[in-house]
């Protein structure tokens, strides 16, 4: 049995799926191959670039200086600090470490980041520690934290190894934006919104439950190239037919035949890697309020350390490269668009773009965490309801967020509108005549 | 009879235009369902001049429409037939 069906045939334009079979996956199981085929097929992918850190084990993760666990992030700046002996220090940015920003035109193939590698299939979300102080067993549920202090002895352990199960990102962007901050933006963010809001909304609004999370990203950069083809118009000559209430105006056009090229690379490209944050479907959920306040400062992300997700929660990754290079190629398209418009100024008339075709070089894959203040609000309804976020970047404070309206109001309002428009129309007719 | 007009009948349709058009601003304005992040323009992108060929195919005369019929070159996102590789 193959392990995954190929993808279905595009089914005209438009669709947005129509990408070749993911080169993870065969048309035919290759349990049934000769072994040196099978081996072939099924040996991991290399790994180019090795993000895990040797200083950092699993377990206790000390202070350099004087040895005690109670390490945090020092709020409002990129630093940690022992809140034994104060000792401040700073991880390593991941940009100059590794060398993420350079030669990305010069990228090909898959490069994968060490923390961004497959998740084991049998990868567990409940990780056991046993305490080299006291001897107790902690353990860590690694689906919302990566810390947990021990309940005997106090001592604080962190997850530090890369171990398959994606918990543990190649690099984390540490908190800026505070609480109070983000208490703020929300309160402000909800005043602007306040006259139609559902009533049990604004009676419950507490924006100091909001919650820091870490949110798991593929941050991505690509060498690529993207032809398109289409047909553009441009008006030669405009006249108007008929006259008085039947005056209608024609136009006349030249139809050319277009194809563009166009060579790019992207820089840091932010992709969900959770399944169920990268569903963007806002009949269902309102995930796009989250992906609205990206893009993140990125070039300052830090070499993983647990420490600095102390006090925040997290949410861990489940989606892998080879899942979200449909997705990557679905916006580099977008992008090459986007970058092929100016291009085509002189068609007045519009261009309809016929056909696409994406070349990925190369990309280079980071597994991030980002930092986002969350307030969410339950609506009950049908289907489970509606889960509303307001979210702020906890980087540059943007702010977005989707309040609940109070149906009958907005009727209300919208039909009191429009009637007396109506009225007024009314009221001009009967003038006239 | 003012109503047989066609200016009259057009003028009509303000009342439920605005209702609509007012329900549908607010509606968005609450619930920001059209937002997105502008991936297009927010990212770091270094384009090599864009090179292609332009070819007169046809000519059209008398049309009422002011645009091209899927006039999509503004709307990136939508994607469109894939060229075989």
């Amino acid at each position: 049995m193959p392990s995954t069906t190929p993808p279905p045939l595009p089914t005209g334009p438009g669709s947005p799926q129509d990408v070749p079979p993911a080169p993870g996956s065969f048309p035919i199981d290759p349990d049934s191959l000769p072994p040196p085929i099978r081996d072939e097929l099924t040996a991991p992918d290399p790994v180019a670039i090795d993000t895990s850190s040797a200083e950092l084990k699993d377990g206790l993760n000390r202070c350099p200086k004087c040895g005690s666990t109670e390490i945090r992030q020092k709020p409002g700046t990129d630093e940690l600090i022992c809140l034994f002996c104060r000792h401040q220090w700073h991880s390593a940015r991941v940009e100059e470490q590794f060398g993420l920003g350079e030669g990305i035109d010069q990228l090909e193939g898959t490069v994968i980041a060490s923390g961004a590698k497959d998740i084991a299939a049998d990868a567990a979300s409940l990780m056991t520690f046993k305490c080299p102080g006291c001897g107790a067993e902690v353990t860590i549920n690694v689906d919302n934290a990566t810390s947990a202090r021990c309940h005997w002895c106090r001592h604080v352990f962190t997850l530090n190894e890369q171990i398959d199960n994606g918990a543990v990102p190649d690099a984390v962007l540490p908190f800026h934006i505070t609480k109070d901050d983000a208490v703020a933006r929300i309160r402000q963010f909800v005043d602007k919104r306040r006259m139609f809001a559902l009533k049990a909304f604004k009676e419950q609004f507490t924006p100091e439950n909001v919650v820091g999370v870490y949110l798991p990203y593929m941050v991505v950069d690509a060498n690529a190239a993207a032809d398109v083809a289409g047909q553009g118009e441009i008006e030669t000559r405009r006249y108007t037919r008929g006259s008085g209430n039947n005056k209608k105006t024609y136009y006349d056009a030249d139809v050319y035949q277009l194809d563009r090229h166009v060579d790019f690379t992207v820089d840091d490209l932010p992709l969900e890697s959770s399944a169920n944050r990268s569903n963007l479907d806002t009949s269902r959920n309102t995930n796009n309020i989250i992906n609205t306040i990206l893009p993140f400062d990125t070039k300052n992300a830090v070499k993983w350390n647990a420490s600095y997700l102390s006090g925040f929660t997290s949410e861990k990754r489940d989606l892998n490269v080879e899942q979200m290079k449909p997705h990557l190629e679905d916006q580099l398209l977008s992008i090459a668009r986007a970058q092929i418009a100016g291009s085509t100024r002189r068609y007045g008339r519009g261009v309809r773009w016929e056909q696409e075709r994406l070349d990925l070089h190369g990309s280079r894959w980071v597994s991030m965490y980002l930092p986002i203040w969350l307030y969410s609000y339950h609506q009950p309804g049908r289907n489970g309801g509606m889960l509303h976020y307001i979210a702020v970047n906890g980087r540059t404070g943007e702010t977005m967020g989707s309040v609940p309206v109070q149906q009958w109001k907005l009727l209300l309002a919208a039909l009191t509108t429009g009637s007396a428009i109506e009225g007024a129309v009314l009221w001009m007719l009967g003038y006239a005549s | 009879m003012i109503f047989n007009d066609d200016n009259g009948l057009w003028l009509l349709s303000l009342g439920p235009a605005g209702a609509t058009g007012l329900y549908w601003m607010l509606y968005r304005y609450y619930r920001n369902t059209d937002k997105s992040h502008d991936f297009e323009h927010e990212t770091t992108v270094e384009a090599q001049p864009v090179t292609g060929s332009d070819h007169k195919v046809d000519e059209i005369h008398g049309t009422r429409e002011k645009f091209i019929r899927g006039n999509n070159v503004n709307n990136y996102r939508q994607r469109v037939q894939r060229m075989d590789e």
